[in-house]
């Protein structure tokens, strides 16, 4: 490590010749090295600046800093030897703080929106570009390997905004899914006397089928359109290539929290759309089929078992990685104008579900072949 | 670091295609130290294309780019701590407040601490003219001018050594954009900062501009504003030639005078 000043005594005056690269790269170091200086018995500090060899406005931001600090305490700050070109950057700097009305945490947040803000934040934070389908599948594999926090912070927030808002919407349009498959299903099964088996027929159909099957399309419609938009909107505006050239990779912190945090989410909400369609299939049993909720249950436990469920949520994370891959290239694919978006968004959405479904027909023949 | 360089942006036999159309073709650049030079072109002559190769947003189809002594590759990171860029619209991440923005490249390039970071992006707002009640904004409830001037501190935020500016005065009114050329000029002065603009405003040319460099038949020409408008190139004398053209190089010889 580069020595940036060295000091030399004589009683009360300390003499301080800098030297080396006052420049913004080293900056850690020059606080460091400021800090370090030990100001027993000081009344009078003199910076010598001729040792300096490249000078910048961070630089000079920290001599100005410490000559305030000293200032404070009573001790006596005089700048020697400046080159014109140094001295105009600390004058320049002076200049500016004279104006100074910032106070440390003015830009801190309102403690009780804190939360939300920053989560908001640094959503709209993660923005930029895919080339192709490739480049996704590397991201997360660099992703897997070494995980930042800005990531994991954005993986959170698609969680939230993916599947804690959606819960709502899918738990009502399965519970109706739940109400319309009792209904069809008894009038079928009331021919036989079997009204009984309406909870087996509804049960396996919203476990291996309908719950996911549902939650899938609702989230292809929310959050697939979503991340088109999103991201198209950014591709428009130029952000993507200003992240580019700040250096930060695109994919990363765009791709991944999103696809990573619907591939959690979309499971999660299929154990609620599950839970609201068996309640709706249990409520018209109970008030128009004469099943009350004891032997619905009852029924539930014999016709259901672990394979069940588990073959409906293993399909989760399957559609959840085909929404958002669809989502985010049909964005990154936008350039030009807002109409290209809006084409985009819908191509998004079509695909997604068209996607989902070809996938669910695989796993209907693959699982029927497996037996399981 | 220290490395010292003559030419700041070196561009050697630069081609760009689009399908069948040739944009540039065996085009060499070479920007100085220190300069401000000026980008100017018809529309369609590859002005923004030209900033996106030197930048590597754009992968040209031959050619070499050299940025302080590094390669341009496509897609692969330039030396981003040595320059800025200022977008035509800002560019600014509309999810962040300015200051916010302006502290993103400090955050992402350096271990330095919150506070000191927060207070060196300050520096660079107030440098640029704006207040704090600008900085905690987000940038969509900024004026056009402010947002540029908010995405010049962004640009400065990590102390470049290039700052490559697209069309920083478009969409300004007259006011605004003498201000606007006014800071530029300041902070070339007051920093060692070598600037690439593209620019239409024949004002900032002849104001501010060291060199100038006019794409046409899809190579490029290079010098000052007195030889380049004797140039004998259709487009330049049409371009100097030009009503506006010939009041702004009259104002900038008679301040010269003055």
């Amino acid at each position: 490590m580069a020595e940036f000043l060295t000091e030399k005594r004589q009683n009360g005056l300390l003499q301080i010749s800098l030297q080396n690269d006052w420049v913004f790269a080293n900056l850690n170091g020059l606080q460091a090295a400021l800090d370090a200086v030990d100001l027993g018995n000081v009344t009078h500090v003199e910076l010598s600046c001729s040792g300096i060899k490249q000078f910048d406005l961070a630089g000079a931001w920290v001599l100005y800093e410490k000559s305030l600090d000293l200032e404070e305490i009573e001790i006596r700050t005089d700048f020697k030897g400046f080159q014109e070109a140094h001295f105009k950057f600390l004058q320049h700097i002076i200049d500016i703080a004279a104006r100074k009305e910032y106070v440390p945490g003015f830009f801190d947040p309102k403690p009780n929106r804190w939360l939300v803000n920053g989560i908001r934040k640094l959503g709209s934070n993660t923005i930029d570009a895919v080339d192709s389908v490739g480049f996704i599948a590397r991201s997360v594999l660099d992703g897997i390997k070494r995980p930042s926090r800005l990531v994991i912070g954005e993986i959170i927030r698609q969680i939230h905004a993916t599947g804690t808002t959606a819960i709502p919407i899918v738990m009502v349009v399965c519970f109706l899914m739940g109400v319309v498959l009792a209904y069809q299903s008894a009038r079928q099964l009331e021919q036989f006397g079997a009204n009984i088996f309406m909870v087996d027929l509804v049960a396996n159909s919203i476990f291996r089928e309908l719950g996911v099957l549902l939650a899938a399309i609702m989230v292809a419609g929310r959050s697939g359109s979503a991340f088109a938009a999103a991201l198209g909107t950014m591709k428009l505006t130029e952000e993507i290539d200003a992240l580019r050239v700040l250096g930060l990779n695109p994919n990363e912190i765009l791709i991944i929290p999103r696809v990573v945090g619907l591939m959690i989410a979309l499971p999660l909400l299929t154990v609620f759309a599950n839970i609201a369609g068996l309640i709706g299939g249990a409520f018209i049993g109970a008030i128009v089929l004469d099943i009350n909720w004891f032997s619905f249950t009852e029924r539930l436990a014999t016709s259901i078992d672990v394979n069940d469920v588990l073959v409906g949520l293993s399909k989760a994370p399957v559609f959840a990685f085909l929404i958002a891959v669809t989502g985010t290239l049909r964005g990154m694919q936008v350039s030009g104008s807002a109409e290209e978006l809006g084409r985009l968004t819908t191509v998004a959405v079509v695909q997604s579900i068209f996607l989902i479904i070809v996938a669910d027909s695989i796993f209907t023949v693959v699982y029927s072949r497996i037996g399981f | 670091m220290t490395t010292e360089f003559e030419h700041v942006i070196r561009i050697r036999g630069l081609v760009n295609r689009f399908g069948t159309q040739v944009v540039h073709d065996q085009l060499n650049l070479d920007v100085r130290r220190d300069e401000i030079l000026g980008l100017v072109g018809g529309s369609g002559a590859g002005k923004s294309v030209l900033l996106q190769s030197m930048l590597g947003l754009h992968g040209p189809n031959e050619g070499t780019i050299e940025v302080l002594g590094q390669t341009i590759r496509h897609h692969e990171p330039g030396p981003h701590k040595q320059w800025g860029v200022l977008f035509q619209d800002g560019a600014l991440l509309s999810g962040l407040t300015v200051q916010e923005n302006v502290e993103l490249p400090i955050a992402l390039h350096s271990n330095i601490p919150v506070e000191t970071r927060r207070e060196l992006a300050v520096l660079k707002i107030f440098m640029v003219g704006l207040d704090l009640k600008a900085a905690s904004k987000y940038p969509n409830e900024l004026s056009g001018g402010m947002r540029k001037r908010a995405s010049l501190a962004r640009a400065l935020a990590l102390e470049p050594k290039v700052l490559f500016l697209d069309e920083p005065t478009a969409g300004l009114d007259p006011i605004s954009a003498t201000e606007f050329d006014q800071l530029i000029s300041y902070l070339h002065a007051n920093l060692d900062l070598t600037i690439v603009m593209i620019t239409h405003d024949v004002d900032t040319l002849f104001g501010i501009c060291d060199r100038v460099a006019v794409l046409v038949n899809k190579g490029v020409i290079v010098d000052t504003l007195e030889e380049i408008v004797k140039h004998p190139d259709p487009w330049i004398q049409e371009y100097f030639g030009d009503p506006r053209a010939v009041r702004a190089r009259k104002a900038a010889i008679a301040k010269v005078t003055i």
